[in-house]
């Protein structure tokens, strides 16, 4: 296993370097240069211009411009955004790039678990209305133009029914005297949720010791532990008003951005649960006499979750769009949203460090799917 | 004499598909008594598997019992529900399937994935008594028990075809199905596992039935052989009887590519012509367009199943040729 | 059921293979298209682009014929006898109006033909490139191919629209050079994985090597006896890129980032523009080009998802 992670960290640092270049060589490629916006001014005298170019460094040669870029790059410096003067870029990106982060990782999360379930159901229960039924559903859910779907999201959770607030990362007036900053509050929330997931998967872990019938109230009473430790902590901070409307902003944006991976996630499973279920470990499962169940979870479900962690990379450019898409139309202020109003302002430094950042996040993202697959299939586990 | 263990009467299994109904099994009976080793025998696609299938109700969806019984231990298992079906599975009758490489799924340990038979048939017995039972399981067919907590990949194909029996033995069922099972393996790895296999069956006294295209193999391990043919048995009988005095020509056939050392391979000789489309099946003898002696009776109707002398039967109408 | 043709029997008579491969496609196709027929799942897609054709055949028609073009025209038209715009639909506008004061329905339809090319552009450009990669990366295999997957794996990991919306920050991107730009990243990312996977089981098949002994050179059997048997796969990748050709579009067009004149996604820029976004009461503004890209890109991943289920028997019921 640790050969196959390392070849696997070794390839993606790879394509990490060979996506910073494609996109340099990409900026290089535009007509004019990114220097465009300051030196289009008509006022300028040709000798200005070329002073101004000198001082951004765009007289040189391509390939000392590349290595220039490369070694900033590697120390943390992307430059200056444009639209957000004198700001930094990686200051920008840092205080964002949590937010994104976030909204990812749930929705994905999220939506692959039920996608993962619905798709297993609908593959054991093939035939019938509910078969055709929920592909067309699933299909329309998953080719559903996003913009839209995040529109009606609006109109029937926050204009009809007011569960949730129209768009927005918080409530300024519900701000007003706050002790502390927004990030700050959010890194906290962060920081809740990592400890959490972790305790929970080692006891969801642990708990696999126990016997079959001491399972189930063991999860109850160390989830309600856990819960409880994360709401002490809160009511001790006094930050707990705050976070709840951090949550309450967050909410509608990830039962978005789920909804739509939610559908990939179900027609994969059902395909892969399909074609597992033709398998003669299942035949053999069934003739040797456990309960169907079993034989749908352990046996099938349990196969057919290979190939969609494995076709997860696949739909993560399409979840990385969705977020983009949902952070825009939610207002919501992640790097989604921040590359596309920079990409309107032509502040091309702020573009190219969202696109770096959404690379890290893809890169990152296949990693995990690479190390989660490692773990689940044992012929690399133990290759 | 006692009562059979497997007794199957008059079954008849279609498969649905596309281009219409299947015959795969076609009013075939037979029966088996404890401790027996019965062979099935046929060129592919005769529908030995389908019989195994039905006799544990394992059908695809597509395939369904059209008549017959199947009586195991003195009840018909026709008409139970999956639910009632779970416990004779396993339990009463296990089986070593054709793929049996593929049997074991990828990614369990061998050894959990018999005891989750265990855990199923066996309830009252502790974690360490499985631990036990695998370990004695895995010795008795040949395998080191540090094996069992290896996953099946690590396993060669020897090996995992015993992993298989030895998940088969695990509950210790009345009878043992094994289609094809050593077809997969080299010649010699094929050889000793069914001598060995001969060997289980008869120092637990189950009752085993062989399915193979092979005649030298049924020939090694058979007390008794069935021949198929497109779906129906057409002999049945000792294996000497089937060996030495063949009735059907089509088990005459068989055996002329044969030679009469028991124990020497050969494959299954070709006949002239095609084997038949189970889909349109021939009317009458479905042997009779390949038949040497075949007549206009043979085309238009079905020959009874009888027996010629006591318990050899046949279904023919020139039996050994003879035209009457 | 993958193979149309059959090639082993290519080297006996030369004079009459066209005809032999003629029919059998012929039979080939008859029988999918009855395989085909019986799934309401891609009946349902190909009904849905069928009433798409007629909306975009019948457009022309309509502003030759019934509707003036002073008023009716999708970009420049506008209706002066409504005294305030958008107004709401009625018998002269079926859909209504927008902030403009242009029908609604007119230049819904006007853009179903440029969806249309946008589409076939796009689905064209990147199985051209896809199966050709992914045969030529299956039969040589080593540097040829590590070079082509990885680059592969780069593109795959890179979300379309995040990447469209950097493109057309830096370049002019219009209609032609959007199918391009989807066709490229289809044809050089996942498509290609998936093809060259389906091509190196294709090569190991038996009469491949029949070929190869039979002295046929590398182009004459890649293009010869791999590629036809890629295509029907390569055919389903098509209605994929279809869909995520007219959604990227629609997509792009929403954020204004596209430099074109007439687009369902531009439809709902103009309501986001004039500040009707979140007027639900205004629906005819955002719903009718949003039911239309969703429905033209849902209509080619059913048929697509239909046709998946024909080649790929593992996913049928018998
Ligand atoms: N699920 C199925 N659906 C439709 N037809 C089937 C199915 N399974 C088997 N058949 C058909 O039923 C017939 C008998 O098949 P079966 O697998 O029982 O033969 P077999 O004697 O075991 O052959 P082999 O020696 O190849 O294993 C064949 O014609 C086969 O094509
Ligand atoms: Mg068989």
């Amino acid at each position: 296993m640790r050969g196959y992670l390392f070849k696997r960290l070794a390839q993606i640092v790879i394509t990490f370097f060979l996506f910073l270049s494609a996109i340099f060589f990409l900026v290089d490629a535009q007509p004019g240069d990114y220097g465009n916006v300051f030196y289009s001014n008509p006022r300028l005298t040709p000798e200005q211009r070329q002073q101004l170019k000198a001082n951004l460094g765009l007289d040189q040669p391509t390939w000392v411009r590349y290595t220039k870029w490369m070694s900033s790059f590697l120390q943390g410096d992307l430059g200056i955004s444009f639209s957000n003067y004198p700001r930094p870029v990686i200051d920008v990106i840092a205080e964002r790039a949590p937010r994104t982060i976030v909204l990812f990782m749930s929705a994905t999360v999220v939506s692959f678990y039920f996608g993962f379930m619905a798709g297993k159901l609908l593959a054991w229960n093939r035939g019938g209305l509910v078969e055709y039924a929920s592909t067309i559903g699933g299909v329309s859910l998953y080719t559903v133009f996003t913009p839209w779907f995040a529109l009606i999201m609006i109109w029937v959770f926050a204009f009809r029914l007011g569960w949730f607030p129209i768009g927005k990362f918080i409530e300024p007036t519900a701000w007003i005297g706050a002790p502390t900053e927004v990030n700050d509050v959010f890194i906290r929330l962060i920081f809740t949720a990592l400890i959490a997931s972790v305790l929970l998967f080692t006891l969801l872990v642990s708990v696999g010791r126990l016997n079959t019938n001491q399972r189930r109230p063991a999860t109850w009473i160390g989830m309600a532990v856990i819960a409880a430790g994360a709401l002490i902590y809160w009511l001790n901070t006094g930050l707990g008003v705050y976070a709840l409307d951090i949550l309450w902003h967050l909410t509608l944006p990830i039962i978005t951005l789920a909804l739509i991976s939610f559908a990939g996630s179900m027609l994969l499973t059902r395909n892969s649960m399909l074609e597992t279920l033709r398998e003669d470990y299942v035949l053999a499962a069934r003739a040797k006499g456990i309960s169907e169940k079993a034989i749908r979870d352990r046996h099938a479900a349990r196969n057919a979750m290979l190939p969609v962690v494995t076709s997860f990379v696949f739909s993560l450019a399409f979840a990385i769009d969705g977020g983009v898409i949902t952070e825009t139309v939610f207002s919501w202020p992640g790097m989604g949203r921040t590359l596309l109003t920079a990409a309107n302002a032509e502040d091309i430094p702020m573009v190219l460090g969202a696109l770096v950042f959404t690379g890290t996040l893809a890169l990152t993202a296949h990693l995990v799917a690479d190390i989660l697959y490692a773990y689940l299939d044992p012929r690399i586990r133990y290759a | 004499m006692t009562e059979p263990l497997l007794q199957v009467e008059n079954l008849t299994m279609h498969y649905t598909t596309r281009a219409g109904e299947l015959s795969a099994v076609d009013n075939v009976s037979f029966s088996l008594k404890k401790g027996e080793a019965l062979g099935l025998v046929g060129e592919s696609g005769c529908g030995k598997t389908s019989v195994a299938l039905t006799v544990l109700k394992l059908l695809p969806e597509n395939g369904y019992i059209k008549e017959g019984k199947i009586i195991v231990n003195g009840k018909d298992i026709v008409p139970y529900t999956e639910q009632e079906m779970r416990k004779v599975r396993w339990g009463e009758i296990s089986m070593v399937f054709q793929a049996a490489m593929n049997a074991l799924n990828p990614v369990y340990r061998v050894g959990d994935q018999i005891i989750e038979a265990l855990e199923e048939h066996q309830p009252q017995m502790t974690n360490k008594e499985m631990k036990q039972k695998v370990t004695e399981l895995f010795e008795l067919v040949g395998l080191e028990s540090a094996l069992m907590d290896r996953f099946p990949h690590e396993f060669s194909g020897g090996m995992r075809q015993r992993a298989v029996i030895a998940m088969a033995l695990s509950c210790g069922p009345d009878m043992i199905i094994a289609d094809e099972p050593t077809t997969a393996l080299d010649v010699i790895v094929q050889d000793s596992l069914l001598k060995e296999m001969r060997e289980f069956q008869d120092q637990l006294g189950m009752a085993m039935i062989y399915i193979s295209h092979d005649v030298g193999v049924i020939a090694e391990v058979s007390d008794r052989v069935g021949v198929m043919y497109a779906g129906r048995l057409a002999e049945m009988g000792t294996a000497e009887e089937i060996f030495h005095d063949p009735i059907h020509p089509y088990t005459m056939a068989l055996m002329s590519s044969f030679p009469s050392t028991v124990g020497e391979k050969t494959d299954l000789v070709l006949l002239p012509g095609e084997p038949p489309d189970l889909l349109n099946p021939p009317t009458g003898c479905r042997f009779h367009p390949r038949c040497p002696y075949a007549t206009d009776v043979c085309k238009e109707e079905q020959p009874e199943f009888k027996e010629h002398s006591p318990g050899h039967l046949a279904a023919c109408w020139h039996p050994r040729g003879e035209q009457s | 059921m993958a193979e149309t043709t059959i090639t082993g029997s290519d080297l006996v008579k030369p004079d009459s293979l066209w005809r032999i491969r003629l029919r059998l496609s012929w039979q080939a196709f008859k029988k999918n298209a009855a395989l085909f027929a019986e799934n309401p799942v891609g009946l349902i897609g190909f009904a849905i682009i069928l009433i798409f054709m007629l909306m975009a055949v019948a457009h022309p028609i309509l502003i030759n014929t019934v509707w003036d073009p002073v008023i009716y025209d999708p970009v420049t038209g506008i209706d002066i006898t409504i005294p305030f715009h958008p107004s709401p639909p009625s018998p002269t506008h079926l859909l209504g109006t927008d902030s403009f004061g242009r029908d609604v329905l007119s230049q819904l339809m006007f853009s179903t033909a440029s969806e249309f090319a946008l589409g076939a552009v796009a689905a064209i450009v990147t199985v051209l490139i896809a199966t050709t990669i992914g045969a030529v990366a299956a039969y040589y295999g080593g540097i040829i191919d590590t070079i082509f997957m990885r680059f592969a794996d780069l593109v795959v990991m890179t979300p379309f629209v995040t990447l469209l919306i950097v493109l057309s920050t830096l370049f002019e991107v219009g209609m032609i050079e959007l199918a391009i730009i989807i066709g490229l990243l289809g044809g050089f990312g996942s498509t290609t994985i998936i093809i060259k996977s389906q091509a190196l089981t294709v090569k190991v098949r038996t009469y491949i090597e029949a070929a190869r002994i039979a002295g046929g050179g590398d182009a004459r059997i890649i293009f010869r006896h791999i590629i036809p048997n890629l295509l029907p796969l390569s055919f389903l990748y098509m209605m994929f890129t279809v869909t995520s050709a007219i959604f990227s579009e629609a997509v792009l067009s929403f954020f204004g980032l596209l430099n074109i004149r007439m687009s369902w996604g531009l439809m709902i820029f103009t309501t986001q523009f004039s500040g009707y976004l979140l007027d639900f009461e205004k629906w005819w503004l955002i719903y009718p080009a949003s039911v239309a890209i969703t429905a033209m890109c849902a209509a080619f991943y059913l048929v697509g998802r239909g046709i998946d289920e024909i080649i790929n028997p593992r996913l049928r019921r018998r």
